[in-house]
């Protein structure tokens, strides 16, 4: 054991139970203590406008946790996270407005429909290696989009309206609509974080991760690596749903632009730049993309307005495709590892300093 | 009524098109086992080139061979800058990597004035005037034209890929690239290879549909999702298989849009019908019906 | 340098004393999907704003004319709309998508905010959460019953096909044209969904064929509706088919993209073209382009009269609020707007008429017909379409 088991400078541990715990030192379940605590703060500085834009990174990063599950995790490519947040979405919404449930329990709803759809696609796992699965879920996407708008039960891709929730006898309006979210996404998004964290310590995590880097020889090791992946398939779409069904309360509305193939490869994108199978990178991925859209999009108001595109030309309408791309290519090509990679040697360096080695 | 012979006709034509779209992404999965999520906008790429050159006053003819020339040299740009740094990292991180291609060369076209909107070829001399009927439906000059140029391709690259010593090496590497390294052969320069033949192919795919029915980004782009029921159905690593696949997506698609559109209440089943035979497929037959079958169970 | 900054602080504050700001804020896609219309749209608002500025249009107001990007992204639409209500105080909205509208309704009813939008999806309108949501012109299902109405008076018992497209703004109409279809005695033999990427529609138009369709109504954008209509030509349908479509699908849009393919398409709208020169809404048009130096395409487009429409309904109701425009007062500006006090700004061909039921501006439409080089001319007068009272009774 360290001298203290607040500071530790190296890895002491002897036994695999200590390798197992969740925090390695108390200094780090005190820093998350810590940052709780001033994210429960956060609203009341922020401005409003950018309260939202919060709630939303906060959103997106459950749904990352679930792409980073299937993807990251258990190296299954997914291009229909989009898809999955939108069954959640529409189990929400038609547990709130047609069974007239509250917003506690539409939301697990929305969550349980996104695990039985994320199943269901993905059992040709059973069968496929990695490579056809990404075209499996591509198919979903698809068939997903189609399928809603042919489909009168859901407004066929028009808007269901969420009602308004009411939490501890506040009632949320259009004035603290952001407010009471945020302090309804928070909860939420620690839980599921604490959760995966938690899963990643079981056998049934780690057999993910043993399927990612070798499936026969985790196979040899009495891992049924189809099961993995339908599990990770499980987890990773209920993720999903619960996102989904997050976001359709906080957009006040479902409407299926807002689960569209390009949302998917935006997850993915949210995923790869925060850094494949880590946590922290699926909140920093998030933040990243989010805050990019935000430059982006002042940037490309600021380029039309400067008139030096010949007519005919939508340079703002090239931006965002193009910087989504090459924020998904560059950090796959120098930073595979993500911006989790960053906050790891950040951390690493604080935590020897003010030693340099 | 003579509906069904007229669908099979439409169902080639669009078919001819899918195929030769999917030799290039077949040639790109055989040697490297990359899944190209950026085929579509090659194919983009390739009909605006031409289209571009049109507009400046360049005979068409010579217009689409720079632009297969032009798309020639992308792939092998995308490989040398792109994908040969990828080389041993996980394929799926490559894979991810299309992805991400695909989103940067969509921003690209949109920096050029073709991002939005319709536009067409003028049509060189020899495609005017009346075309044929067959089975009382019209097919214009250019619908022939079309097939005819992308059936002479398919040919073409089916007889190379057979026959000339390269293509036995590309083969070669798709087999074992172990043991064709030990031979001799220059993996890179395959690999290199393969993209600008698929570039290439891509481009003729593009530049076909913009003659026949018209250039739009989503719709040159949206081929290059149609690529994957094709070449799923067809056999992942089966030239062969791209182009049955192909005729038989297209005429599927027709099919579904002619018969099924009138049942299901709202129609447009044509968008997803490809989607629902892939899936399919996947399920029944994975490696479709020429691919070779090397899946294993894991 | 400090000093400047506390004259300008102290100017600006006796200026504001004197003169009281208003915000007129717009949301819609200037950039993404529909940007072409988006931007036309977004400059006629804009310009007419400005314009009602250079005129002291609002005595003691001076307006705050605010034009967002959404991108045709609801989450952007719902943050401009919080920004411009919580922040900047706006007493209206001024909205595009359709997606976006619908789901914003609840919040406007709550907020109580009047809103016009580009959109004219008569779901915006329909409860419920309607009490604030106005349409400047006549519905898209409006414009597609008073098509079939053109078809019943012509050929009685025709085959009539609809298409549409894949999206809430497209298939909307289509319970409404069922409706009306029936008590006009036509048979629709089919409702078909096409999107924008329809390279290919030989099965679509062979199938229509087969079934004797003969009159071809459209509810989409001009794109897919050109595309349509050039395969239609090289199959030989255009002249055993008739083309038809409501207010996105045609005008110069459609010319552009169909060339000579376009002849003879019949188009609803209920807004005046350019080339009518003498309406003193295109001369106002003209006029206010050219002071704020329009690209002479911009001025041109339906999108930038329709835009300046709704912007000047907006204007107008402020006016009638007086002094201290609020939501509430613009409200009551905007359902005081009929009768002898009905609101013409020039740029429809009926005048605007509001009221606690009737939440559809300028009902009025006309049916234009393309010629051979693709103008659109009038085949009737301006208009209401009767039929669309019986099938879609208000509120």
């Amino acid at each position: 054991m360290p001298a203290s088991r607040f500071t530790q400078t190296g890895n002491y541990r002897t036994k695999y139970q200590q390798d197992q715990t969740i925090f390695a030192t108390y200094a780090e379940q005190l820093s998350l203590i810590v940052l709780i605590g001033l994210l429960l703060l956060l609203p009341l500085i922020l401005p409003k406008t950018m309260l939202r834009d919060v709630n939303m990174i906060m959103i997106y990063a459950v749904a990352v946790i679930g792409l980073n599950i299937t993807t990251g995790y258990t190296g299954l490519i997914n291009i229909g996270q989009a898809a999955f947040m939108g069954v959640g979405a529409y189990a929400t919404a038609l547990a709130a407005t047609r069974l007239n449930l509250p917003f506690f329990l539409a939301i697990p709803i929305g969550g349980l429909a996104g695990a039985l759809v994320g199943t269901f696609v993905g059992l040709p796992s059973l069968r496929l290696k990695y490579l056809y699965l990404a075209v499996a879920t591509l198919a979903f996407q698809i068939i997903f989009e189609w399928g809603v708008g042919h489909t009168p039960l859901l407004a066929q891709g028009g808007a269901i309206s969420l009602p308004q929730v009411q939490v501890l006898g506040v009632k949320a309006t259009f004035f603290n609509h952001n407010f009471v979210w945020y302090y309804l996404i928070l909860p939420v998004l620690v839980v599921m974080g604490l959760l995966w964290r938690n899963v990643l310590r079981t056998k049934h995590g780690r057999s993910l991760i043993a399927v990612r880097d070798n499936d026969r020889a985790a196979a040899a090791m009495g891992i049924n690596p189809g099961t993995a992946k339908i599990m990770a398939f499980m987890i990773g779409s209920f993720y999903a749903g619960i996102a989904g069904g997050l976001f359709a309360y906080f957009q006040k509305a479902v409407v299926i632009e807002d689960y569209g193939l390009h949302i998917s490869i935006q997850l993915l994108a949210m995923a790869i730049v925060g850094g494949l199978g880590s946590l922290p990178g699926s909140f920093l991925g998030p933040l990243f993309i989010v805050a990019l859209d935000r430059i982006v999009g002042s940037g490309s108001q600021w380029l039309g307005s400067l008139n030096i595109f010949p007519a005919g030309v939508d340079a703002a309408t090239a931006l965002r495709p193009l910087s989504f791309g090459l924020a998904i290519v560059l950090f796959l090509m120098f930073e595979p590892r993500g911006l989790a990679n960053w906050w790891r040697l950040s951390r690493l360096y604080f935590k020897k300093w003010p030693y340099k080695f | 009524m003579d509906l069904l012979p007229q669908l099979l006709i439409a169902g080639v034509v669009i078919g001819s098109v899918y195929a030769l779209a999917a030799l290039g992404f077949v040639l790109i999965y055989k040697s490297s086992r990359v899944i190209n999520f950026a085929h579509g906008q090659i194919i983009a790429t390739g009909a605006f080139i031409a289209f571009a050159l049109t507009q400046k006053g360049v005979n068409f003819w010579l217009a689409g061979l720079i632009a297969m020339l032009a798309t020639f040299l992308l792939g092998m740009l995308i490989e040398r800058v792109f994908l040969r740094r990828m080389v041993g990292e996980p394929i799926i991180a490559v894979i991810m990597v299309t992805i991400g291609l695909s989103s940067v060369i969509d921003g690209l076209i949109h920096l050029t004035p073709y991002g939005a909107g319709t536009f067409g070829f003028e049509r060189p001399a020899l495609l005017t005037g009346q075309g044929i009927e067959l089975f009382g439906l019209p097919l214009s000059k250019t619908q022939i034209a079309g097939v005819l140029m992308a059936l002479g391709l398919l040919g073409g690259f089916t007889y190379f890929f057979n026959k000339s010593t390269l293509g036995i090496t590309m083969r070669a590497v798709a087999d074992d690239q172990m043991a064709a390294m030990s031979v001799g052969t220059s993996v890179e320069r395959v690999f290199a290879l393969a993209w600008a033949a698929a570039g290439l192919t891509a481009a003729a795919a593009g530049v076909i549909l913009g003659l026949m029915s018209g250039l739009t980004l989503g719709g040159l782009a949206g081929i290059g999702l149609k690529v994957f029921p094709v070449v799923i159905l067809g056999g992942l690593d089966s030239v062969v298989g791209a182009i049955v696949g192909g005729m038989l997506i297209g005429i599927l698609e027709n099919l579904s849009a002619g018969y099924l559109d009138g049942i299901v209440p709202g129609g447009g089943t044509r968008e997803v019908f490809p989607f629902i035979i892939l899936i399919i497929v996947l399920l029944i037959r994975p490696y479709g019906l020429f691919g070779t079958k090397e899946i294993e169970r894991v | 340098m400090k000093k400047t900054l506390i004259l300008s602080a102290l100017v600006s504050l006796s200026f504001a004393a004197a003169q009281k700001t208003v915000t007129l804020p717009w949301s819609g896609a200037i950039t993404g999907p529909t940007s072409d219309a988006g931007a036309s749209y977004a400059a006629g608002v804009e310009d007419y704003c400005k314009y009602a500025n250079s005129q002291k249009m609002l005595p003691g107001i001076t307006l705050n004319c605010v034009i967002r990007d959404d991108q045709y992204n609801n989450a952007n639409t719902q943050r401009n709309f919080e920004d411009f209500v919580a922040n900047l105080n706006a007493p209206v909205f001024l909205g595009y998508a359709t997606g976006g509208a619908l789901q914003l309704k609840s919040v406007i009813q709550e907020t109580k905010i009047p809103t016009l939008t580009a959109s004219y999806h008569i779901g915006i309108i329909d409860a419920p959460d309607n009490t604030y949501t106005f349409l400047p012109v006549s519905s898209y299902s409006e414009n597609i019953v008073a098509l079939l109405e053109y078809v019943a008076k012509k050929e009685r018992g025709a085959k009539v096909a609809l298409v549409v497209n894949p999206s809430p703004f497209g298939r909307d109409p289509v319970v409404d044209a069922r409706k009306a279809a029936e008590r006009l005695g036509l048979k629709i033999t089919d409702v078909q969904e096409v999107g924008g990427n329809n390279l290919d529609n030989t099965a679509l138009l062979k199938r229509l064929e087969a079934q004797g369709a003969k009159y071809i109504i459209n509810q989409n954008t001009a794109g897919p509706v050109a595309n349509i209509l050039k395969d239609a030509k090289r199959l030989g349908l255009l002249g055993k088919m008739q083309f038809m479509g409501a207010h996105y699908t045609g005008g110069e849009d459609l010319t552009k993209l169909a060339g000579d393919a376009a002849k003879d398409f019949i188009w609803a709208t209920s807004y005046y073209l350019y080339d009518e020169a003498t309406q003193p809404g295109i001369i106002l048009a003209k006029k206010i382009g050219a002071q704020f130096k329009r690209a002479a395409d911009t001025i041109r487009s339906v999108h930038y009269t329709s835009g300046m429409m709704a912007s000047a309904i907006a204007i107008e109701a402020m006016k009638r609020a007086g002094a201290n425009p609020d939501a509430a007062g613009v409200y009551k500006g905007l359902i005081s707007m009929n009768g002898s006090r009905a609101f013409n700004p020039g740029f429809a061909v009926g005048p605007v008429t509001f009221s606690a039921r009737d939440h559809i501006g300028a009902e009025s439409l006309r049916l234009l017909q393309a010629d051979a080089t693709g103008n659109f001319k009038a085949i009737t007068g301006a208009q209401r379409s009767a039929m669309f009272q019986l099938v879609h009774p208000m509120k």
